[in-house]
């Protein structure tokens, strides 16, 4: 059995003001297993975020079930972490402080959380900056952070919703490498968020691909890349061919964006 | 490497400040100099009567004699035990009232229309009130300085606590946090500015509240002596005692401010 089964996904939201009920996701059916690294794409307002935090354990489902090692999701648990998408990272606490946030949440007793927390540090390279807050550091330099955080607490899943989408593209790709590089290590099952076509192919096993009213997957698509991976590899051909495959996707909802919008 | 020459040249503009004065501290010098003087010389001119204005030597020996004799230790014993009582009431209720006003929503829909009236109107009308509840003695201008002080605590606080960055609470629930992490480790730290910006404002609000406490009904204090030389016509000594007031209210201010900045710090983008 696959490590994460989403089943007949649906999660509904109430408009605040008109009382209207309309659905951000529908009809989900996606298998996760163990060690895959997973994006899922979309144009906003598709209800990728909404399904991550789903799994996250933030958000109430309407219908359908979501299980983590055959177990139902009812709320966050330390089997996941989340990488939210902007740094969310407490600005009285230093480098350090925020890493070991995670860990203090989850009573964390696996040995020291300064050495634990500074293990992390060094991990994604920050480690001459551990005393510094957040307001002294560079976006890509938080997201660090952020995804330090993160792995500090050793979840089986991680959680990553759209962490590079503040960052400038060089930062942006530099961080992709990056990332691959630390994940490469602990081969950590991962569910990643983003609208970047290019980033979507270049870290994943398997792209899910979404689309609009209501959010549901339009297709599943795998990538055979070799691993590991760097960033010449933007340049091959297969590399194009998936491109070209996502790019179709978006247009079509973009096109049926533009009809709603003509209708309207 | 490219921080290090940062912080380098960081130091070498403070220890160059330190030994040239800014051009604000200059200018704000010679400003007050300049009026020192014009007060000196303005009744000796015929500009105004100095029987009204007093002058700065004069203000500066009495200033001696308001230290030396004067029972002046008694007085701002009394004035001081005033502002301390009322603040630290102040400090004790409006804490844990601000807290549960930004904690609870049904709390703050029941109680902010009548904080913020209260707020708003100045605390001192209620003074004959109070003097006729608690007497004459220190009790009423307890009273009015734990009013005025309070209000501006409580909505700070309140304010401090509800407006949390969202962000940080869901975060915070990601890594399973309970109710109490969420108050202890991000509503706590994070409302702490505001609710140092409350003090500050408070500051103010109670030695205003002492000193027209005092004003008004008393029989001894620093507001007393200002009402008693101010019917004496003693203006000298009457403006030793209100620069006392101003620099004590000054003093306090800056240090809380100066927390409140250290604080701040981390949260300066």
């Amino acid at each position: 059995m696959a490590q994460i089964e989403i089943r007949d996904l649906g999660i509904d939201y109430r408009k605040p003001k008109s009382n209207e009920v309309f659905s951000a996701v529908d009809n989900v059916e996606l298998s996760i297993e163990k060690g895959e690294f997973v994006t899922i794409v979309g144009s906003s307002g598709c209800g990728k975020s909404t399904l991550l935090m789903a799994v996250a354990g933030l958000v109430n489902l309407s219908r359908g079930s979501i299980k983590i090692d055959g177990k139902q999701v009812t709320g966050p648990g330390p089997d996941r972490a989340v990488v939210f998408q902007e740094a969310s990272l407490l600005p009285w606490r230093s480098v350090r402080g925020n890493v070991k946030f995670g860990l203090e949440m989850q009573r964390w007793n696996g040995g020291d959380l300064n050495e634990r927390a500074m293990q992390m540090i060094r991990l994604v390279g920050l480690s001459r900056f551990s005393d510094y807050h957040p307001h002294q550091l560079s976006g890509g330099m938080r997201q660090r952070v952020n995804i330090a955080r993160a792995l500090a607490v050793d979840p089986d899943v991680l959680l990553m919703d759209e962490p590079f989408g503040a960052l400038d593209a060089q930062t942006r790709e530099i961080m992709g490498t990056e990332l691959l590089r630390i994940w490469e290590r602990h081969k950590k099952t991962a569910l990643f968020v983003t609208h970047d076509i290019d980033e979507a192919i270049f870290l994943a096993d398997k792209i899910v691909v979404m689309g609009r009213n209501p959010g549901h997957i339009k297709e599943v698509i795998k990538v055979d890349l070799p691993r590991p991976r760097d960033e010449a590899i933007l340049d091959s051909d297969d590399f194009h061919s998936l491109r070209k495959r996502l790019r179709a996707h978006l247009a079509e909802d973009m096109s049926s964006m533009q009809l709603v919008k003509e209708v309207a | 490497m490219a921080d290090m020459t940062a912080e380098t040249t960081a130091t070498r503009q403070v220890s160059f400040s330190a030994l040239r004065p800014s051009r604000e501290a200059v200018v704000g010098t010679l400003a007050v100099l300049a009026f020192l003087v014009l007060w000196q010389i303005a009744p000796s001119m015929g500009w105004v009567n100095g029987r009204f204005t007093s002058r700065p030597t004069e203000v500066f020996f009495a200033a001696i004699d308001v230290f030396r004799k004067d029972d002046f230790l008694f007085h701002a014993r009394i004035s001081l035990t005033e502002f301390v009582a009322g603040f630290a009431l102040a400090i004790i209720v409006s804490i844990p009232l601000g807290v549960l006003l930004g904690t609870s929503k049904i709390a703050r829909y029941l109680i902010d229309p009548p904080l913020m009236a209260l707020y708003i109107a100045p605390t001192l009308v209620l003074l004959p009130i109070m003097v006729i509840w608690l007497g004459i003695d220190m009790a009423p201008k307890i009273a009015v300085v734990f009013l005025g002080a309070v209000f501006p605590i409580v909505l700070n606080t309140m304010a401090g606590m509800s407006e949390a960055d969202p962000r940080f609470l869901r975060m915070a629930r990601s890594f399973g946090a309970t109710k109490l992490d969420i108050f202890m480790r991000v509503l706590v730290p994070g409302s702490l500015p505001a609710l140092l910006t409350g003090i500050r404002l408070a500051v103010g609000r109670a030695v205003l509240g002492v000193i027209v406490g005092e004003l008004f009904v008393s029989q001894a204090g620093i507001g007393y002596q200002i009402n008693l030389y101010g019917s004496a016509m003693r203006i000298d000594r009457l403006l030793v005692y209100v620069l006392i007031v101003s620099a004590f209210g000054y003093t306090l201010t800056i240090l809380v401010r100066s927390v409140e900045n250290r604080i701040r710090d981390w949260r300066s983008k």
